[in-house]
């Protein structure tokens, strides 16, 4: 006997229609590779899933007018393959990059990493340290959500039930800006990010940090930039003591938000270094040495 | 100089070509009409007594057709060696979480699972025990075999216990100018083999025996321990070894549980039976390498001469026996490391807890204290202030040396050159020397700064049973009608190559293609019962024994020829399979074996090789526990994230005494591969026990080494000849990964300064100096085995 | 339900349930065991084929997503004549097979990286293999072959 039945939906609006037909626990399918799991452990998950993997506007990639879209049935193959989001956002093509291996990227979804919101999902660092907007699809409409307040905490989001993640937009940065995506895992690949952190920003015209965007990962409840050290940033002179001020900020700033944890004595110096290792990449004029280089 | 025609050349694998077309048949692809699935109802709690089973809601379900328990076996299915404390399903007792209780049959998934479901069972929970320390404290409450056996072994939790003894090492200890004395401890850790445990039971149409295939690595054993569960002769039980998906040492006690299981299902309901597993349940029920604690003193002149070490180490070898026996006896005998002392005592206590069960994984018993000996000579190094390769050098063993044990060793003893070797490969010197110049440069470590390191270490190990009991191997080959050879050894192959290794032995032995030569599948029925295949054992047991073989049969076409040439055997000359007579005038090899069959030669022979002997002595702590020893050596450079803990291996250059390669490929293989083990026993691999569960039931969280985690590796084999080897050969298989791990560790410290003496080395334990996690739980336990049997 | 698609070149129907997996399809419906279960959760990659060419792990991926596309698994992998091809030979000839368990999974990620990056350094080609776990080759050999065939493929395209 199945436990769901399968059903594609061939364009958008028949997809929220699907999610929505009364009387069934309908849940969106994309890349799979939550789901699975998900179903691996509960055989009453839902009754059915609705297939919006091969909508051809879930997938769109596009620039228009300093925005960049993102559709939220992209691939994370597809995203990092993506010369606009190269050339926009590196730290986005880094954080899809560093997810798994190449299976899981081919098949995971950016839309299906926000919707699940691991705690230590890499797609919402990035998107964060964005400020991306994600556009959600309801039988009432559309609506839309800054990533930062679209999920709340890990595996809970603001999409309402039956709704159906759509795409991700945010503004092309500053010309001059430069942004990295750092992973901490316990391995090289296939490694459940410990620590990660997103960050963007670039100098003015003297040489002084005109604007920086810090988003720690799988640190916080909820992904936020950490506007304390961003502050405290702007304005400053770039030096390595700088950037080991700001780790130590972000770190007790992570505490200050979390709450101190098991996991406190390692994250708090493991963050304060990542945050001076990024910051340090973002602003200094040559790239600092991230790892074995073979 | 060359002489060899196949061995030592390059060879391809013999059953490479099925492995890359994906046609190569393992347990779990193999299907037959009528197949019935079956699956275990496994324990969830650590320690309790089966109060009640009732199989009959169970046969109630539609499309269940058996359900059996340890009643359904003679002696109630009791079996193992060297202490018979296991069942094939669990008796009066369950001992750790995982432990199979009943064992179902049925038609279908759905079926098979309702009726896991409707099993009665009765658990009334015993005190568990979680720490072997605790558990040899007097009085503990018992969780081993009770009654004891032996009469004269003591009791309570202890297992066994082995010694070491040479000379005095407290006096020695006392007045040494230098000394060490730290604790190192290790893991269990998980086999994680890439296809999971699998056995599929045919009854006989004619209902007077059964065969199984199963993913084991010694089908002989498997058919002997079904025999004796199933009250059968072994003209009734038939054990074939499919392609097996990697095995490490992992698949032999289970699997002749699995084994019996399906065999008596397949008996009862008249239909082949298959047990296949998901990685949770392997995880969770499958037998791991035991946890050590040791705690080593070493003692040394200013000089850098060894004077004295004195090892006392404790094993946590879980629920049940099963082999641990064995591999805390080669514990014991290789504690010290490949070096001269003049006084050594080593005493490993072995104890029973509920923590899952430990046996037999790639090093056996080696492979836990070489990660500790290995640090120890590091840390001495580091005290005396002296290269760590040079204090190898200064003590290691040579030719002719006595060991601790009193063996006088041979002249095939190579272990200065192995070092000698990697130090050259590795640019030891000038890296040794930079890296700690920048060390010393850097500022207290400042958050975000890579430091490199590189450290080394050696090993010894014994190779094969040793004074373990009978060491001898059979083979038999035979040429068929068709001038093909078939040639069968009681050694089987698991990935290892030891297939290739006996078929190219065997062309090099007859003069003739490997492409000739064909083995069949490992098969029971061909009767050359070689004991167990493990202790890296194949190529010098099995080796020989196809050696022998061959030149039985050799000698036989060479008379043939004589006689087809009308001249003396000894001026029958060989030109690559071709025979040439003092007429100069070639005979096929066809036209040979023609002549020998009109002679009426029988044109087969079996060959049997036997192990030299050794001798232990238990009282006295002394002896020959091995014939021969390998040696070999390892260096690491790695790069260490001062900022997180996180630590690379950028590199590692190996070197062994193998004796000759006979298979070049296969031996750079197991080589590779084996420090690949390694490296995921020193950084990642964690078996966590929390009150008896395991915490990581699959590879999500259990990490094993990805392709982006193994550096290169430069890999050379130190050839000095072994004069009791198969063209002078030695083995590599397990010493390969053993001193992976402490070549690692020992390139961190070089690196940091920290030494990490608890394996894994994780990035809490690199970072704050101790290991930190989340509190534990059944849950995954739970989910794993999804036994939803109802459980008062 | 119906799960109609192309597989290995050829088209095939199946009437499964919706809820297994693209794995057990093949293995348990379409008896190809080519494709290898390893851990059932996408983390060892043995269960790997292509899905219109994109290397996936089939454990993860829900039989009726492959509806309509073209999978390809280590049963298409082959040379002209029908044995094996190029890459497959090279991982005879290099000593990348031990167990042989890993293999199908390894060879369809040395064809997906092959087809779309013909010169790769090892360090891509480690990349490309980081999502098959191997227990028996320390990958060292693997990457051998993989860059072996590599190369003789360029050649072929230069000379040829």
């Amino acid at each position: 006997m199945e436990r769901f039945t399968y059903v594609r939906a061939q364009d958008v609006q028949q997809a929220v229609a699907l999610l929505n037909e009364p009387g069934l626990r309908s849940r969106v399918l994309a890349g799979g590779t939550d789901l699975m799991l998900l179903a691996r452990q509960d055989r009453h998950l839902c009754d059915r899933v609705v297939d919006i993997s091969l909508i051809p506007e879930l997938h769109r990639i596009a620039r228009e007018d300093g925005l960049v879209t993102i559709g939220a049935a992209a691939s994370f193959s597809e995203v990092l393959e993506s010369p606009i989001v190269r050339d926009t956002a590196p730290v986005l093509s880094e954080a899809c990059a560093q997810v798994g291996a190449v299976q899981v990227r081919n098949m995971g979804t950016i839309g299906g990493n926000v919707a699940n919101a691991a705690a230590c999902a890499d797609s919402l660092p990035a998107l964060v340290c964005l400020d991306a907007a994600a556009r959600v699809q309801t039988p009432a409409g559309s609506q839309e959500w800054p990533v930062s307040e679209l999920v709340l905490r890990p595996n809970r989001t603001q999409i309402p039930d039956g709704g159906l993640l759509l795409s991700f937009s945010y503004r092309v940065p500053h010309p001059e800006a430069r942004s990295v995506f750092l992973k901490l895992g316990r391995r090289n690949a296939m490694a459940i990010s410990r620590l990660t952190v997103a960050a963007l920003g670039h100098l003015d015209g003297q040489g002084r940090i005109a604007e920086a965007r810090l988003v720690p990962g799988a640190a916080t409840p909820q992904i936020r930039r950490f506007t304390a050290v961003e502050d405290m940033l702007v304005g400053q002179q770039p030096d390595a003591g700088l950037w080991q001020e700001a780790g130590r900020l972000a770190a007790s700033e992570m505490v200050r938000i979390s709450g101190r944890r098991w996991s406190s004595e390692y994250k708090e110096p493991a963050l304060a270094a990542l945050v001076a290792r990024a910051l340090s990449t973002v602003f200094a004029s040559t790239t600092s040495l991230q790892g074995a280089d073979r | 100089m060359d002489e060899f025609t196949y061995v030592g050349k390059p060879a391809t694998r013999v059953d490479a070509l099925e492995k890359v077309l994906g046609t190569a048949k393992y347990a779990s692809d193999l299907r037959l009409p009528g197949m019935l699935y079956a699956r275990c109802l496994r324990s969830l709690l650590p320690h309790a007594r089966i109060a009640r089973v009732d199989v009959r809601p169970a046969l109630a379900v539609p499309g269940v057709l058996a359900a059996i328990t340890s009643d359904d076996f003679v002696d109630y299915g009791r079996f193992g060696f060297p202490v018979a404390d296991m069942y094939m399903l669990a008796h009066e007792r369950v001992r750790y979480v995982g432990d199979a209780i009943a064992a179902v049959a049925a038609e279908t998934a759905e079926a098979l699972e309702a009726g896991l479901a409707a099993l009665l069972v009765e658990l009334e929970p015993l005190p568990p025990i979680f720490d072997p320390e605790e558990a040899l404290v007097p009085g503990a409450f018992v969780v081993g075999e009770r009654p004891w056996d032996a009469p004269d072994t003591p009791r309570g939790n202890l297992l066994v216990a082995y010694k070491v003894r040479g000379g005095d090492p407290d006096a020695l200890l006392a007045t040494s100018e230098v000394k060490v004395e730290r604790d190192y401890t290790t893991m269990h850790q998980e086999h994680a083999y890439i296809e999971t445990e699998g056995a599929l039971a045919m009854p006989w149409p004619d209902g007077t025996g059964v065969t199984v295939y199963a993913s084991c690595q010694s089908p002989y054993l498997n058919r002997d321990n079904l025999c004796r569960v199933l009250g059968l002769d072994p003209a009734n039980v038939r054990a074939i070894q499919p392609q097996v998906g990697g095995a490490f040492g992992g698949k032999d006690d289970q699997m002749y549980q699995t084994s019996a299981q399906v065999a008596k299902l397949a008996l009862l309901t008249g239909r082949p039976v298959r047990m296949t597993f998901s990685r949770e349940e392997s995880i969770i029920f499958s037998y791991k390498r035991d946890a050590m604690r040791m705690h080593i003193q070493l003692g040394a002149d200013r000089s850098g001469k060894l004077r004295a070490s004195k090892i006392r180490a404790v094993v946590d070898s879980g629920a049940y026996a099963a082999i641990t026996p064995f591999t805390a006896w080669r514990s014991s005998i290789h504690a010290m490391g490949p070096y001269r002392y003049d006084a050594c005592h080593v005493d490993t206590d072995v104890a029973y807890t509920n923590n899952g069960y430990a046996g037999a994984f790639r090093g056996f018993g080696n492979t836990e204290v070489c990660a500790g000996i290995e640090q120890a000579m590091d840390d001495m190094a580091e005290v005396l202030g002296m290269d760590p390769i040079d204090l190898r050098l200064a003590n290691c063993l040579r030719p002719g040396d006595v060991t601790p044990h009193g063996q006088r060793l041979g002249d095939d003893v190579a272990l200065a050159d192995c070092l000698k070797q990697v130090r050259r490969d590795s640019d030891w010197d000038r890296k040794r020397a930079e890296y700690s110049r920048e060390r010393a440069a850097a500022s207290a470590p400042a958050a975000g700064q890579f430091r490199r390191g590189i450290g080394a270490a050696a090993v010894f190990h014994g190779m094969s049973l040793g004074a373990e009991g009978a060491d001898f191997a059979l083979c038999n080959i035979v040429v068929n009608d068709d001038c093909s050879l078939s040639l069968a050894s009681g050694l089987t192959d698991y990935g290892t190559g030891s297939r290739t290794v006996f078929t190219l032995i065997a062309a090099e032995t007859l003069g003739l293609r490997p492409g000739r030569i064909h083995m069949p599948r490992p098969d029971t029925d061909i009767p050359v019962n070689s004991g167990p295949t493990v202790a890296s054992r194949a190529t010098v047991l099995g080796g020989n024994a196809v050696r022998v073989a061959a030149g039985r049969l050799d000698s036989l076409l060479t008379r043939a020829a004589a006689d087809l040439f009308g001249c003396e055997p000894v001026q029958v000359l060989r030109q690559g399979e071709l025979y040439v007579g003092p007429s100069e005038e070639p005979a096929p090899f066809e036209d040979v074996a023609t002549h020998a069959r009109r002679l009426g030669y029988q044109l087969s022979a079996q060959g049997r090789w036997s192990a030299p002997e050794n001798h232990w002595s238990f009282e006295s702590g002394s002896g020959k526990p091995y014939f021969a020893y390998h040696f070999g050596a390892q260096v690491a450079e790695v790069l260490v994230d001062t900022g997180t803990g996180k630590i690379d291996v950028t590199g590692i250059w190996a070197a062994h005494n193998t004796g000759k390669v006979i298979f070049p490929q296969g031996a750079v293989g197991q080589l590779c591969g084996g420090i690949a083990l390694g490296l995921g026993y020193a950084l990642m691999e964690r078996v966590d026990f929390d009150k008896g569960y395991i915490q990581a039931t699959n590879f999500d969280e259990y990490l094993i080494p990805t392709a982006l985690d193994v550096p290169e590796i430069v890999a050379r084999f130190v050839e000095k000849p072994f004069k009791d080897g198969p063209f002078g050969a030695k083995n590599i298989g397990e010493p390969g990964m053993v001193p992976a791990a402490p070549a690692i560790l020992n390139a961190v410290f070089h690196a940091t300064g920290q030494r990490i003496n608890h394996l894994p080395a994780t990035l809490e334990r690199m970072l704050l100096g101790h290991d930190l996690r989340p509190e534990g739980s059944s849950r995954m336990c739970k989910l794993g085995l999804q036994a939803t049997a109802q459980m008062a | 339900m119906k799960i109609a698609f192309e597989l290995n070149g050829s088209p095939v129907s199946v009437d499964a349930p919706a809820d297994i997996s693209l794995l057990q399809l093949l293995r348990d419906h379409l008896h190809l065991t080519g494709t290898k279960e390893g851990c059932g959760v996408g983390e060892c990659g043995a269960c790997s084929v292509l899905l219109d060419g994109r290397l996936v792990n089939s454990c993860l991926t829900l039989a009726p997503q492959a509806g309509g596309r073209h999978v390809t698994t280590i049963e298409g992998i082959r040379g002209p004549g029908g044995g094996p091809d190029d890459l497959q030979e090279a991982f005879i000839d290099y000593g990348a097979v031990q167990c042989g368990f890993c293999t199908p999974g390894m060879v369809l990620a040395g064809e997906a990286l092959l087809a779309a990056h013909p010169r790769p350094t090892r360090r891509q080609i480690r990349e490309a293999i980081a999502g098959n776990l191997c227990r028996c080759t320390g990958y060292q050999q693997i990457v051998d072959a993989i860059e072996a065939t590599a190369s003789k493929r360029s050649e072929a395209k230069i000379h040829g």
